[in-house]
Parts: structure tokens; C-alpha cells; sequence
């Protein structure tokens, strides 16, 4: 038999056959592993399930246009497309417009937005009622309803009045039968093409003109002198639809469709022009506390179809992820047009919280391993103690200092070791059963949780044992003669 | 040849002079007791001779090496190597078993070995209790284990402080028995004891009164 092999067959039977005093030892370095692995689990968990907790308190990275830019829902779900799928809990579009009331000579802001995001974004907002679902319903903020007296199921009358053109359009006269539309588009080269139309009484092309000086003379400038492709617009109705009501010019289908874009998009600066009214159903009554109850609310489809217009006026994001990350995706959802940017009230305060529930976290499980320490140290003194006679035997049998150092080490690191192993497979269901209790989620188990714990519970076990094993090394192999 | 020789040794607590300018020899397979009423310095010779203490004064040789001026690790390796210890409160460790206990004195020593560490229970009796926990050994049984443990590495001496105090007569006599036995093999015996009986087993007496060596006695009737 080898000296190791007669080490562990002292070690262990040091512990299996000494049960009771070693199970003090066992259990508190078991519960002190299980505290510290279940405390690293949240450590390291909590900001995760925080975070998904904290989106309840509102956006927290805004979308806008740049300065001379617009955005639209294509262009905000091409930027949405640029973050990770996991970490977008949700985005909000916003239009806001004031819409009128003829009714009452009343004119509300009214917001255009995406009624299923907006739960996720603002998911303090409370409706008396219900969300909006079909087209033409909508949700009225608190304040206004109790101004105008309206109430779930409600019909509300809203008249858009357009103030400023926003298309490429010129001026021109009201959309009426016998009126002139001129309008631009972009053609070949990305240079401009102008068409200008003379309507019949039936609100039908009479007369075509089309200046198409910019584009390539014996292509796309043809457009403007061809008969056969000026005859195809006269006695059709705008707007117009390439390829079907429309056959392009061979060798300039960039301009031909320039010059229908040209028109339908004259008509519909045109038609944006005139005041529209829509009748409404009220779903629900918003309360929320804060500026949101004097809103009136409506999709943007329903917006969009008033107004004429798809833009959007910034789009509100709540995402979960730390402020570092926000701001790396801030500065990779920058660009094209649109600016992200932090709502620092809100990831500030996230942030703030997260560290300080951290640091309590952290503070609580340097308390538990002192108090293991502690624990595990008076015990092996206790033992020790109990061992005077044992060590001083050892000692006269020719045991040296190093031989008690190790073996009192080695039952120490048995113990750490058995704590460990214990300590991390509790100490997951504690977190686990934290996690579902505190947070409603459930964690995954961090595979290098167990060589972890195991290794800090040996290495504050070997701590422990030191001041026991100096008190052990003190000994007196002489005691074990004077018949104490 | 001497195995053991105090030269005038002396050990001083305070005021109190525990061995008092003892000097005694004690020849290579001799077989010797000491005797002496409590307090008589006994204690602080077997310590000394076991080399788990120095003296103040004076010079121990044990097997031609002085013990008397050395660190205690290396008194510690020479207790080891040199010295089998026989206690009067036997001193077994509690949560080993018996052949356990025997080889923890080769671990120290050299290299653990079953059967040898059987081998030293069946010399004493106990071949069949080898796989027994001390708590479930006699007292008698107890003290041959610490009998085997004490022969295993085959010391130079074996030192024994009142071996049979707590045993009966019937187990007094095989502890005797075992001792003769050794003796006749070529071992050095040193019995430290108040029992005269037990001091009549040896060649010679040693008495000490007041850290003294009050007389040595021969014992006449020593049969080999």
C-alpha cells in the first residue's frame, strides 16, 4: 500500500466514521457553496431578468429622422432589422398630427401608432376599454374624454386639415374636374423629369405635357415627343399604374415611369391637399398619469389613410440590453437617415438599480462565505480540540508538522470538496427556485458553475483550517505520556 | 555497548529541579525499569529518553547520537526512526481499526503495509480483531495493539510508561509475556512503572526519588 492510498484511508475515515462532528462541517460548507452558487446564479442572472423586468418602464431608445429626412415604417423596419432579434422587446412608431373636432370646435393631437408594439413599449398604459383592432377604432386619452364627454363606444368624427404640402409636388389648384396638375419625379441619372396635365370635367387626362430635358436625347428625352406613348394617357383617370394602364417607352422605362410617378404623385399632393373627415369608434379610455391622457390614439394605417402620408415622426424602442450595449446599438441603428438615440431617464435609473441590486448581491454572499468561514473554522478548531490526544499520538508515532498540516488540510479540502459538489447542485434549485419566484423565469444551468463553487469551497475550507491547523501543529506529542 | 547514557542531566522548571544531575546507562538488549513515587522525576525522564523534550543540562546519547541538543524536528525524525512508545492509556486512533492503527505507525515511518501490520496482531494475539474499531477492543486487547504498533518498525527501544496501569492481571501477564519475548529477540526495554511487579520482569530497577537516582536494583530472579 502506497503512503497516498493510507492518507485517504485515514482522511476518509476520519470522516465517515467521526459522522456527527463532520456533518456540522459538511453542512455549513454545503450551505455556505450553496448560498454562493445560487448567489452567483442571480449575480449573474439578475441583470438579464431585471432588464426584462425594467422594459415595463417604458421605451428606452428613441428613433428619428435626421434634420431634412424622413421616416417611414419601411425605413424603421429596415433599421429594426440591424438588432439582434432577442433583444428588441418592442417598437412603437409615433405620427402626431392635430386633428379637429369639428363638432365641438375642438382640435386634439392625435397619434399614429402600431397598437400591439405599443403594449410592449408602454406597458404601463391602461385602458378603461380595450386596444383598438379593426380599422377605424381608436383609444382616447383620459382628459380629452372627460373634456368632450365621449366613452367606450363613442363615435368620434376627426377632420384632418392639411396645412403644408409635403410631397414632391408643386402647387397647384384645388383637385377639382378641369384643373391643371404638375408634378416631378426622379428620372435616369436621378435627374428630374416635370409633367404637367390638364384634366377634363370627368377628372380625366385632356392634355399631356412633358419636360424631359434632363434625360439622354435619343432615350429617355423621347418621352416628351413620342405620340405613341403621350396618346396612352389621354381619357385615364389618375393615379395611374405602370404597365398596366401605361406601357413604357422601349429604351426608357426609367423616365416613362418617372413621368407616371410624376402624375400620381401630383394627384395625391393634390388630394393630401383637401380636408378629410372620418368617423371613429372610441374602444377605450387611456390612462396612463402623464401627458398621453390629452392624445387621442389611432393606428397608423388609419392615420395614414386620413392624412395620405406614411411618415412617421420618431419611433420609440424598448430594448433589453445594458447601457453599453444601447449605446452600441444606438450608433449601429444611426444612419440612413434616421438618428437613435438613449432615453437616459430611463437606462440611467436601469442602470443605477441593476448595480445597486448587484453590489447587495455581491455583499450578501461575502457575508455568507465570512459566516462559512467563520463556521467551518470553529468547527475544525472544535475538532481539534476534540483530536488533542489523536494529534499528540500522531506526533510521538513520528508524525512531523507537514504530515498534521496535511492531513488536517486534506480532511479540510475532502470536506470543501463534498460541500462543493452539494452546495452547487442546491445552490441551483435556490436560484431556480428565486428565479421563479421573484422573477417568473427560469435560469439555464452555467455548466462552469460546478468546477467554480467546488474550487472556492475547497479554497475557504483550506482557509478555515488554517488557524486550527496552526493549533494542531502547537501540540505537544508529551501530553499523550502524562496520561491526560 | 550502551544504547542509552544520561550524563548528568538535569531539568529545571523555575525553582523546581525535576531530574537532578541524574547520569544512568542502559546497555543494547537490556531490559530496565524505572520506578519511583510521583513527582519523582519519572515523567520528565521518560519524555527526555522519548525525545519529546530536552534536558537543561547535562548529555543524552541514544544510540551514539545526543538527543539532548537537537531541534525538535529532528528529535522528531529520531523518535520516529528509533523508539516504539507503549502508553499506559494505550492511545489508539479512535475511528481506525486495529490493523489501521498499526500501519499509521508505518506511514509515519516508512511505508504502510497490511500484512506486516497483520502480521505484528497475529505476534500479539489479535490477528482475528484486525478489522475491530478500539471501541470495540478490551482494554487488554487495546494495549497488545499498541504492542504491535510499538514493534512494527522494529525500534532500537521501546519505551513503555505504566503498560499495564489499567490492564488486569490476566492481560498484565501477556503484556509481560510479550515484553520477555521481545527481550529474548535483542530488544531494548525501558518500563517506566509504580507496580513492583511489573518492575520485577526487568533485569533492573531503577528507582528515582526527588529527581534522583535514590539505588538501582538487579533483580536476581530475572529468568530469560
Amino acid at each position: 500500500m502506497t503512503k497516498r492510498r493510507m492518507f485517504l484511508r485515514m482522511v476518509t475515515a476520519s470522516l465517515l466514521r467521526r459522522r456527527s462532528r463532520m456533518l456540522i462541517a459538511l453542512l455549513s460548507i454545503g450551505i455556505g457553496a450553496t448560498i454562493l452558487a445560487g448567489m452567483v446564479t442571480i449575480y449573474y442572472d439578475v441583470p438579464r431578468q431585471m432588464r426584462a423586468q425594467m422594459r415595463s418602464y417604458g421605451a428606452n431608445m428613441l428613433l428619428m429622422p435626421e434634420a431634412g429626412e424622413t421616416l417611414n415604417p419601411d425605413k424603421l423596419a429596415a433599421a429594426l432589422e440591424k438588432l439582434p432579434g432577442d433583444a428588441l422587446v418592442g417598437a412603437s412608431p409615433y405620427r402626431y398630427v392635430r386633428l379637429d373636432m369639428t363638432s365641438r370646435q375642438q382640435s386634439f393631437t392625435t397619434a399614429g401608432t402600431d397598437f400591439t408594439q405599443i403594449r410592449k413599449t408602454s406597458p404601463y398604459f391602461s385602458v378603461e376599454g380595450r386596444y383598438p383592432e379593426a380599422p377605424r377604432e381608436i383609444l382616447v386619452g383620459r382628459e380629452i374624454a372627460e373634456t368632450i364627454g365621449v366613452k367606450e363606444g363613442s363615435d368620434m368624427e376627426l377632420t384632418w386639415q392639411p396645412t403644408a404640402r409635403q410631397s414632391e409636388g408643386e402647387a397647384s389648384d384645388d383637385w377639382k374636374p378641369g384643373a391643371t396638375l404638375s408634378g416631378s419625379a426622379k428620372g435616369f441619372g436621378d435627374a428630374m423629369v416635370y409633367v404637367k396635365a390638364k384634366l377634363d370635367d370627368g377628372a380625366r387626362i385632356a392634355e399631356i405635357q412633358i419636360d424631359a430635358s434632363t434625360q439622354t436625347p435619343e432615350y429617355g428625352g423621347r418621352v416628351s415627343e413620342e405620340p405613341l406613348f403621350l396618346k396612352q394617357f389621354v381619357g385615364k383617370s389618375l393615379p395611374l399604374q405602370m404597365n398596366v394602364e401605361i406601357d413604357a417607352l422601349s429604351g426608357a422605362t426609367i423616365t416613362s415611369t418617372a413621368v407616371v410617378d410624376a402624375l400620381n404623385g401630383a394627384r395625391a399632393a393634390d388630394a393630401a391637399a383637401q380636408p378629410r373627415t372620418t368617423r371613429y369608434r372610441v374602444t377605450g379610455i387611456l390612462v396612463t398619469g402623464g401627458e398621453e391622457e390629452g392624445y387621442v390614439f389611432m393606428s397608423t394605417d388609419d392615420l395614414q389613410a386620413l392624412t395620405g402620408e406614411d411618415r412617421l415622426d420618431v419611433a420609440e424602442l424598448s430594448i433589453s440590453a445594458d447601457e453599453e450595449q444601447l449605446n452600441a446599438y444606438a450608433q449601429a441603428l444611426t444612419g440612413d437617415g434616421v438618428t437613435a438615440r438613449l432615453v437616459k431617464r430611463v437606462t440611467k435609473s436601469e442602470t443605477a438599480v441593476l448595480g445597486k441590486l448587484q453590489a447587495l448581491v455581491f455583499l450578501v454572499t461575502v457575508v455568507v462565505l465570512i459566516l462559512t468561514m467563520i463556521c467551518v473554522s470553529t468547527t475544525m478548531m472544535a475538532v481539534v480540540s476534540e483530536r488533542r490526544r489523536e494529534i499528540g499520538l500522531r506526533k510521538a508515532l513520528g508524525a512531523s508538522d507537514n504530515s498534521i498540516r496535511g492531513e488536517f488540510l486534506g480532511e479540510g479540502m475532502f470536506l470543501g470538496l463534498l460541500g462543493g459538489v452539494l452546495g452547487a447542485v442546491l445552490g441551483f434549485v435556490f436560484a431556480q427556485v428565486v428565479s421563479v419566484n421573484v422573477f417568473n423565469s427560469s435560469i439555464s444551468f452555467q455548466p462552469l458553475l460546478l468546477p467554480a463553487t467546488v474550487l472556492v469551497s475547497m479554497a475557504i475550507a483550506a482557509a478555515s483550517c488554517l488557524m486550527p491547523i496552526k493549533r494542531a501543529v502547537a501540540i505537544d506529542p508529551a501530553l499523550v505520556l502524562k496520561g491526560e | 555497548m550502551a544504547l542509552l547514557e544520561l550524563k548528568n542531566v538535569s531539568k529545571i522548571y523555575g525553582e523546581l529541579k525535576a531530574l537532578d544531575n541524574v547520569s544512568i546507562r542502559v546497555e543494547k538488549g537490556e531490559w530496565v525499569a524505572i520506578m519511583g513515587p510521583s513527582g519523582s522525576g519519572k515523567s520528565t525522564m521518560m519524555n527526555i529518553i522519548g525525545c519529546m523534550d530536552k534536558p537543561t543540562r547535562g548529555e543524552v546519547l541514544l544510540d551514539g547520537e545526543d538527543i539532548s541538543k537537537p531541534s525538535s524536528k529532528r528529535l522528531t525524525d529520531i523518535r520516529r526512526d528509533k523508539i516504539g512508545l507503549i502508553f499506559q492509556q494505550f492511545h489508539m486512533v479512535t475511528y481506525l481499526t486495529a490493523v489501521e492503527n498499526v500501519m499509521v505507525s508505518q506511514y509515519y515511518h516508512s511505508m504502510p503495509d497490511e500484512e506486516e501490520a497483520l502480521e505484528a496482531l497475529g505476534r500479539v494475539g489479535l490477528r482475528e480483531r484486525a478489522k475491530h474499531l478500539p471501541s470495540q477492543l478490551s482494554g487488554g486487547e487495546q494495549q497488545r495493539v499498541c504492542v504491535a504498533r510499538a514493534l512494527i518498525n522494529h525500534p532500537e527501544l521501546i519505551l513503555a510508561d505504566e503498560p499495564t496501569g489499567n490492564l488486569d492481571e490476566a492481560n498484565e501477564n501477556i503484556v509481560l509475556d510479550l515484553f520477555r519475548q521481545l527481550h529474548r529477540e535483542g530488544t531494548t526495554l525501558i518500563v517506566v512503572t509504580h507496580d513492583p511487579e511489573v518492575a520485577e520482569a526487568a533485569q533492573r530497577t531503577i528507582v528515582l526519588e526527588h529527581g534522583k537516582v535514590a539505588r538501582e536494583v538487579v533483580n536476581e530472579g530475572f529468568e530469560e
